[in-house]
């Protein structure tokens, strides 16, 4: 009962009677007078107060209105007030037309619904394929640069594997170090060759190489002086960025000394005693 | 056609015919309510025959929409006060009435004008005064703009600068005012 008292005193109801309400409010209130007896009663002395009110205003509309109202209504109303031929008539077709009034009404609303959905899948479908190709970029490009990583991954690999060779060749007494330095006309120039004379392994240190960069044409070779004589022990290249820290050279049993001459791209059979660029003999 | 040919029926009876469409209903409903809707349909357009044009309209629509009034939503005059309501705002904010209106002499209609502003009342109506006198007019004010001028709660609140909350409340002090003189 005080929900109901609390809603009457709310003013909604005065509201509701005044047609002031929005249909979600109307709803709500007939709801509330449908439980409450006191709600409805309420409702009731309000209607008729203002019934009563709209009396006190009334005007007497002049007397030739009532005639052309009715005229209008029973115009309209001429058919079914007619015989019964007709009123029979009617019976046989009354139930097709509400039907057809109904559908049409109804499918003109689903069809609304229809073209609202469309715009809204197209829109959406737009938005999400728009989004998709975004998506394909950075996955291309996230590709890429997986690949890039992966590539300087595996070179400093390549590069830590060297490292370590040239440190444990540096500390291992079969591994002989030639130093080689530079010559009259490179006095800059100096280098490292390692030898395992028993494996007859020669290797060329990039590292610790400093050598004037040779251009397209040329080649940096490496002579073993054997007895006297220059063995060929194979070409290098003198770059800024090496691909490699360690290269391997040909391989060789005995040496008294390591010689480098610069020759044409792919090497000579016999050294270029003038371009010769660093040299180093085997200590013991 | 004097008072005694006039044709009175109880609601409930009102009720049925009109969903039945006997022409009977729309007679009793003209009898017994006709002046009462033209007070309210000429208070919130102020022009005689547009308002006599609305109230036929009102009648029309009544006889045919007679179906959709449900009794359990309230009572039967305040459905046709609602339908006549609807129809005279509708004519009053329609283009061609308003540009009418602008066209209407100026001496004639010294009395809309000033109403369009302020809330006067029908001193046509016998006794009214004596009413009016004992009701709160801080109260009745509102309840004029908004039942027979047609204002929605907001405009009500913004036309007398009060907040909506009051207009509400003076709403129903206004309403328990009337029952309390009706009574």
């Amino acid at each position: 009962m005080e929900e109901a008292k609390a809603y009457i005193e709310s003013g909604k109801l005065e509201l509701y009677v005044l047609g002031q309400l929005t249909a979600e409010e109307q709803l709500e209130v007939e709801e509330m007078s449908k439980r409450y007896p006191a709600v409805k009663e309420e409702i009731n002395a309000i209607e008729i107060a203002l019934e009563q009110y709209a009396m006190e205003h009334a005007i007497q509309p002049t007397s030739g209105l009532e005639q052309r109202i009715f005229a209008q209504i029973s115009g309209a109303s001429e058919i079914p007030v007619t015989p019964e031929p007709v009123v029979k008539q009617e019976a046989v077709v009354v139930p097709l037309y509400p039907d057809h009034t109904g559908t049409v009404r109804t499918l003109r609303f689903a069809l609304a619904a229809c073209a609202v959905l469309l715009v809204v899948s197209v829109f959406s479908l737009y938005s999400a394929h728009s989004k998709l190709a975004i998506a394909n970029d950075q996955i291309v490009a996230l590709n890429q640069s997986k690949e890039k990583f992966a590539a300087t991954v595996s070179f400093m690999k390549d590069e830590n594997e060297d490292l370590q060779q040239i440190a444990a060749m540096s500390a291992d007494p079969t591994w002989t170090t030639v130093k080689l330095a530079g010559t009259k006309i490179a006095p800059e120039a100096n280098m490292v060759v390692y030898w395992h004379k028993k494996g007859q392994h020669v290797m060329v240190d990039n590292t610790r190489m400093a050598l004037p960069q040779n251009d397209e044409g040329h080649q940096y070779q490496l002579w073993a002086l054997v007895n006297g004589k220059p063995v060929d022990l194979g070409v290098f290249d003198a770059k800024a960025e090496p691909k490699k820290l360690l290269v391997a050279m040909k391989e060789i049993g005995t040496a008294q000394a390591f010689a480098v001459t610069l020759e044409k791209r792919g090497g000579s059979i016999n050294p270029t005693m003038e371009k010769l660029v660093a040299m180093g003999g085997v200590s013991i | 056609m004097a008072a005694t040919n006039k044709i009175s029926l109880t609601e409930e009876d009102l009720v049925r015919a009109l969903k039945a469409q006997e022409t009977i209903a729309i007679q009793a409903l003209y009898d017994m309510y006709s002046a009462a809707l033209l007070g309210v349909i000429t208070r919130i357009v102020q022009h005689p025959e547009v308002s006599e044009d609305l109230l036929q309209e009102t009648f029309i629509k009544i006889w045919n929409s007679g179906e959709s009034y449900d009794s359990s939503k309230g009572r039967l005059f305040t459905w046709m006060m609602n339908v006549a309501r609807n129809l005279a705002i509708d004519k009053l904010r329609s283009k061609d009435f308003r540009n009418a209106s602008k066209n209407q002499d100026i001496e004639n209609n010294v009395d809309f004008i000033d109403s369009q502003r302020k809330v006067s009342f029908n001193a046509d109506t016998l006794g009214l005064k004596d009413m009016v006198n004992s009701l709160k007019p801080d109260f009745i004010n509102v309840l004029e703009l908004v039942y027979f001028k047609g204002y929605t709660q907001v405009e009500a609140a913004e036309e007398l600068d009060l907040p909506l909350g009051t207009v509400k409340t003076r709403i129903r002090m206004a309403i328990l005012e009337l029952r309390k003189y009706f009574n």
